[in-house]
């Protein structure tokens, strides 16, 4: 079965829209940090936000009026998805749509409030109308509403890896002939409880820039969003390889499940990798899966520009790898350690000539994946 | 469902249950048989000021018996413990199943490990526990832990569908064999009895400071339970070739999404009916066909109106019950271990009673499993999981007759 892109859509800190924030990547532009506060500590963080005016287009629609930011993200990410496929969505169509929904932390802005009420003032402060936008799948289900799809929609939980892991259950569910479309959709929101929570994991750095590939690493930055591609039988960039995912119990053994992944997805020795590279020990695992598997390849790896989203981070990477064989080019690595031994796109960006990318995914909680795409 | 010709038969070759009901199948036939109340006061944390004061819960001190394994056993949250032992005893009935994929399902994850966070921060109290606490919060840690205790390494979907996460889990992982594309894949759901949770649900006054009485006239709503149920399911002909013991086969699966409203259902049943009509469709089966329901059946007065209507409707008077009243609502666990009772009852044959009932309720001509089980023969079983954001979710299991 062939399962090719035939839409794309994003909403990053660098913006809305795939053109847009794809020329900027290419210009090597990254996004600006902002320092978040909470009133319980006086400690504070740098995040990456998407810009306050990126979802000035969104159309009104009453699931999204009380709905938090991730699911005003998704809804942005998964409308222009569809908008990029040229696609009208109606009643049949939807019928023969699934929707998967990628995420990790979830609308963490409504759980805190609703629980800060709860410590605070005990449990008859509760609100009932927060309750429900705290359940993980309540952004996929208001996204199900707006594209009216009343068939299969499925939220995925897991780590960074989720987005392909993702993709992976749209291609068994595509296998399913009365299926022609799958929409996923990976979404996150950026809160200083995520921030704290990762700063504690000893993951977080305390200011921009991400420096990809440095020894010791020295952290990430969170940054939020979403990200869709519309899976279907056709369109110009073929998904031909999914890993199906691994566990790794112990960060030193990242390194030896991360080559296995590459080894599985690697056709040629000249490929062009989409790393998930994000300042921590995830990017020696790439680095050690690159230099023994595909040691010419020429690596790239967004979340310098892009901030660690971890819920639509790999559908990122994604529309990058299929955006770079569209264009033949990519964008320049920021920040990457001179030393490192890699190939990685040269400050002027990249020309390319690769007729394959893999993206790679590694988290930070015990889960990696991968893909490669094809034109 | 399936849209292509060639379908693999899928068969159950392994299944573990941990649950207020007990620890392991014999407990839990042994309960559902008796029709045991095993919903008690909340004693996790304190609910003074909720409504409802009950839960379904497992004591701590069963799961910690179990599978000690000194500094690591401690640091897991006791989500990690149900699936653990739940795993251990589906894979004590087929040692020798190797599964491709795990496909679980759970609302919550280690939810608690969350809390206790949060309350630490708020109190300023020392957080040295807390990346502890972080790394092992989120869902899918709990689906690791136990596959890294028994040495699988089978890469992990974790579904969070609200309360019909444990069904759908359930459904693709059949789906995913159906199709050939897997031989073995291991499935089921987990969810942990949480404040958060517990005080959302009491906050919507979807809980009730009644007992939970499924499909009864003056039902007053639900009340929450926890546990862990796992699911070995094989290609039938390599379960075969393999010798293995078959327990049951899975035969069709059906889900819909009701974009309703994103807590209530559609007040007709149309999503449940759809959800229902198309796991007889995947099974070719009519509804004539079924010989018991396991109802989602929350007690609460939309959910039961709603689904006993769409089974009104398309099966007339089958024998229908939620198991409930009897554990509470383990919410992405619920529909893995409703599916284990339904298996229990294909095997020994009998109907899981519905407790707690009192009177029918006149609006919904229901054949209710009212507060006692039933020996009955029964061939074909369906089970429905319906949750938040209008996902609704129905497997067909089939008894396997050697």
């Amino acid at each position: 079965m062939s399962l090719r892109i035939a839409g794309a859509g994003w909403i990053t800190p660098l913006g809305r829209g795939v053109k847009n924030v794809w020329e900027r990547l290419l210009r090597g532009e990254e996004a600006v940090a902002q320092t978040i506060s909470e009133a319980l500590e006086k400690k504070k963080y740098p995040v990456f936000p998407v810009p306050s005016d990126a979802l000035k287009d969104l159309p009104p629609h009453s699931r999204l009026r009380r709905a938090s930011a991730i699911s005003r993200f998704a809804a942005a990410a998964g409308l222009d998805a569809l908008a990029d496929s040229g696609m009208k969505i109606d009643a049949e169509i939807s019928n023969r749509m699934a929707l998967v929904f990628a995420v990790s932390n979830g609308g963490v802005i409504y759980t805190k409030r609703f629980y800060h009420d709860v410590v605070t003032s005990g449990a008859q402060s509760a609100s009932p109308l927060l309750f429900p936008e705290t359940v993980f799948n309540a952004p996929a289900s208001h996204l199900a509403a707006i594209l009216g799809i009343t068939g299969a929609s499925y939220t995925l939980v897991g780590d960074g890896a989720v987005g392909i892991l993702a993709i992976k259950m749209a291609a068994d569910l595509m296998e399913n002939e009365t299926l022609d479309y799958c929409l996923v959709v990976g979404a996150e929101e950026a809160d200083w409880l995520l921030c704290d929570a990762y700063h504690r994991w000893r993951l977080l750095k305390s200011k921009p820039p991400i420096e990809p590939f440095h020894e010791p690493p020295r952290g990430m930055i969170l940054s939020e969003g979403a990200g869709a591609v519309l899976l279907a039988r056709e369109g110009t960039v073929e998904i031909d390889k999914i890993h199906p995912g691994a566990n790794f119990s112990r960060r030193e053994k990242a390194s030896e499940q991360m080559t296995r992944i590459l080894s599985d997805l690697a056709a040629a020795k000249a490929e062009m990798i989409i790393a998930s590279a994000n300042g921590t020990f995830v990017d020696l695992a790439e680095r050690n899966a690159v230099l023994h598997e595909t040691p010419e390849a020429v690596v790239y790896a967004p979340k310098p520009a892009l901030g660690e989203s971890v819920g639509p981070s790999a559908i990122w990477q994604v529309i990058i790898a299929a955006q770079a064989l569209r264009t033949k080019r990519l964008p320049p690595l920021l920040h990457a350690n001179s030393k490192v031994a890699l190939h990685v796109s040269g400050p002027a960006g990249e020309k390319i000539s690769a007729p394959s990318a893999i993206v790679l995914s590694c988290s930070v909680n015990q889960q990696m994946a991968g893909l490669r795409l094809s034109i | 469902m399936n849209g292509k010709t060639k379908q693999a038969r899928v068969a159950v070759v392994g299944a573990g249950v941990v649950s207020p009901l007990g620890l392991g199948l014999a407990e839990t036939l042994d309960s559902l048989l008796a029709g045991r109340d095993c919903v008690t006061p909340v004693t996790r944390f304190d609910v003074e000021q909720c409504r409802c004061k009950t839960a379904g819960q497992i004591p701590d001190e069963r799961l910690s018996a179990y599978h000690q394994n000194g500094r690591r056993a401690r640091r897991l949250h006791r989500a990690s413990r149900m699936m653990i032992c739940a795993l251990d005893e589906a894979l004590t009935q087929d040692a020798k199943f190797k599964p491709e994929l795990t496909v679980i399902g759970t609302t919550s994850g280690g939810m608690s490990f969350g809390e206790d966070y949060y309350r630490s921060l708020y109190r300023h109290d020392r957080l040295w526990r807390a990346p502890s606490w972080i790394a092992n919060y989120p869902p899918q840690k709990a689906v690791i832990d136990a596959q890294e205790t028994f040495g699988i390494s089978a890469p992990c979907q974790v579904i969070a569908n609200a309360c019909a996460s444990g069904t759908n889990a359930i459904g693709h992982a059949f789906e995913c064999v159906r199709s050939g594309k897997y031989q073995g894949v291991l499935t089921g759901g987990y969810d942990a009895l949480s404040e958060l949770v517990f005080v959302g649900f009491d906050s919507l006054q979807a809980a009730t400071p009644e007992k939970c009485r499924p499909f009864d006239r003056d039902r007053t709503g639900m009340v929450l339970g926890e546990g862990a149920a796992i699911f070995a399911l094989e290609n039938f002909e390599s379960a075969q070739s393999r010798g293995a013991r078959i327990l049951a086969e899975i035969i069709g699966y059906g889900l819909s999404t009701d974009n309703f409203h994103l807590t209530q259902p559609e007040p007709s049943g149309s999503g449940p009916r759809q959800a229902m009509e198309q796991a007889l469709r995947s099974a070719g089966l009519s509804a004539g066909a079924i010989d018991y329901i396991n109802a989602h059946g929350t007690a609460t007065p939309f959910n039961d109106a709603a689904e006993g209507k769409a089974i009104a409707q398309l099966f007339g008077r089958v024998p229908v019950s939620s198991t409930k009243g009897m554990m509470g609502h383990s919410l992405g666990g619920a529909g893995a271990i409703e599916a284990i009772f339904c298996l229990l009852a294909l095997q020994n044959q009998f109907l899981p009673p519905n407790i707690n009932f009192r009177a029918p309720d006149d609006d919904v001509d229901l054949d209710v499993v009212a507060n006692e089980s039933r020996p009955a023969k029964i061939d074909i079983v369906l089970s429905n999981s319906f949750g938040f954001g209008g996902t609704n979710a129905s497997i067909v299991m089939q008894k396997f007759a050697a």
